[in-house]
């Protein structure tokens, strides 16, 4: 579904994205881990259009993406949710889906981008809140409004950035499950998280990357066992 | 009693024209994220259209009011996509400065095209007035004042109800997310400075016959967009209107019980600038 080959991104003297390839095949959840400032997040914003890599090569469904603006990518069925979360303050929580809905897939008809809120707001526990403005929602709704609304575009792989930061443990369990009814409808899931136990629960494969580089691919318990991954964490023995 | 009501309607009238310059202006701050310190001469070339049409073709001002607006918008887009576009990321220090210095250019070349003068409009009903119960209403205000609550209704209702108001208001919100949600940020871009010089604009024609057309007309109106928009939170379009209403009651006001309070009203603004953000700055502390 995604293939990324060779990826390269430096900042200056830092180079935060070294020679990343990566699959992503329909229908799995894979999680990509690794220390802070390990490059996870330049990966996204590469995957999402937000940066440009200096080297390399991003397909998408069969298809180069690797110079598209970001919203050429949505159109094609990347979506994208923040960890930081980016609502419209002054929009009511429909019509922020509905900006979602709307261009998410270009000249969409207003009723079809109502009938996807519809069906979204209530998949993601959010229709009690329809018309509440984005500015006043909690930490947990507006994790969910961040979700939502990249759900609304109607991803066929959604990138999710550390969307549990922050959460308590059992808002992060409610958060496990809503993910796991996103992939089952259809969607496939590439995530970031620091927090293990959601990536055991969650993840199908799990990518390693530290100093921007890939160092370890697998199921979790056999890159949890790995050596160099243990090093990455928790520095080498002495 | 009818002093004071009449200072109101005056008010009120003038608040139609700060209001549409102001919009303009929120838009170039809140959607595009311009400082744009030109936005007034898109005003006074506004007024020069109106003046260059009425003294050609002798054409109404209020009627060359859409072609105007279609011109300037043109203005506005070109502007953007030579000069805005290329330093969107730039530091605001540089952004500033190159909408400082196109002011300064503009009003320059107007003043070599048509030198320092000032030109009225003359239209028949320039000083033409309606009376009601010992009030007093000037014609051409009337005119504007109404055309102008027409524009603005027209403005956000296109924001509120349509499906591209929608992504301007979203991109006014938010750089990061609409891109993201595919929307063209560099084409809501391009529309909204459009309709930002466009409303600027409008508000020349009317000023070419409330006023004149002259090179340096606009500045002061830049100022007072300025006062108003921080009054209303940069980037506020809906606070916009109530705080245009606010300082041009205040300006009639103190025009006229303050003791030689014509000299003050060009301060007023000032007033209203350091009073909004000393509020501001207090109640976030």
């Amino acid at each position: 579904m995604l293939s990324v080959q060779g990826l390269c991104k430096r900042f200056g003297g830092v180079t935060a994205a070294n020679e990343v390839s990566l699959q992503v095949a329909p229908g799995e959840i894979l999680a990509v881990i690794g220390p802070n400032g390990a490059g996870k997040s330049t990966l996204l914003n590469l995957l999402s259009g937000l940066l440009r890599p200096d080297e390399g090569r991003i397909e998408f469904l069969g298809q180069e993406i690797t110079h598209a603006p970001p919203e050429v990518r949505t159109w094609k069925g990347l979506g994208r949710a923040f960890q930081i979360v980016q609502p419209f303050p002054e929009m009511s929580v429909w019509e922020n889906l509905l900006v979602g809905a709307l261009y998410g897939k270009p000249s969409t008809p207003r009723k079809v981008a109502e009938r996807v809120v519809a069906e979204v707001i209530e998949l993601t526990g959010l229709a009690p809140k329809a018309q509440t403005p984005a500015g006043e929602l909690t930490l947990l709704e507006d994790k969910r409004l961040e979700l939502a609304r990249a759900l609304c575009t109607q991803p066929r792989l959604l990138l999710l950035d550390e969307v549990m930061a922050g959460l308590r443990p059992s808002e992060a369990l409610e958060a496990v499950a809503l993910v796991r009814r996103i992939r089952d409808s259809g969607v496939t899931v590439l995530f970031i998280e620091h927090l293990m136990p959601v990536v055991r629960a969650l993840a199908d494969r799990v990518v390693v990357m530290d100093y921007g580089r890939v160092i370890a691919e697998g199921p979790y318990d056999a890159v949890a066992a790995n050596p160099k991954v243990r090093e990455a964490y928790l520095g080498r023995a002495q | 009693m009818e002093l004071l009501l009449q200072t109101l309607i005056n008010g009120i009238l003038a608040a139609g024209i700060y209001a549409l310059v102001a919009s303009g202006l929120a838009l170039a701050v809140g959607v595009v994220g311009i400082v744009n310190f030109a936005h007034g001469e898109f005003t006074m070339i506004g007024a020069f259209i109106a003046y260059l049409l009425f003294v050609g073709t002798g054409l109404d001002p209020f009627l060359s009011l859409g072609l105007a607006a279609l011109v300037l918008f043109g203005v506005g887009a070109i502007t953007y996509l030579g000069l805005i576009r290329p330093v969107l990321a730039a530091p605001e220090l540089n952004q500033m400065l190159l909408t400082f210095g196109l002011s300064v250019a503009l009003q320059n070349i107007a003043l070599l095209l048509f030198g320092a003068d000032t030109r009225v409009v003359s239209t028949s009903y320039q000083g033409a007035t309606l009376s009601l119960g010992g009030l007093s209403f000037g014609v051409p205000p009337l005119l504007a004042f109404g055309l102008s609550v027409v524009i603005l209704g027209a403005l956000y209702g296109f924001l509120d109800r349509t499906r591209l108001g929608l992504a301007v208001r979203a991109v006014a919100q938010n750089r990061l997310a609409p891109g993201l949600l595919g929307i063209e940020t560099q084409r809501v871009y391009l529309l909204a400075f459009g309709l930002s010089a466009a409303l600027a604009g409008v508000a020349g024609v009317m000023l070419s016959v409330m006023l004149y057309a002259s090179p340096t007309v606009g500045f002061a109106y830049t100022l007072k967009a300025f006062a108003i928009i921080v009054m209303a939170g940069l980037g506020n379009l809906r606070g916009v209107v109530p705080a245009a209403i606010i300082l041009a009651l205040a300006e009639a006001l103190v025009s006229t019980y303050l003791p030689g309070g014509g000299g003050w009203v060009e301060a007023v603004f000032f007033l209203v600038i350091f009073v909004a953000l000393t509020w501001r700055s207090w109640r976030a502390a």
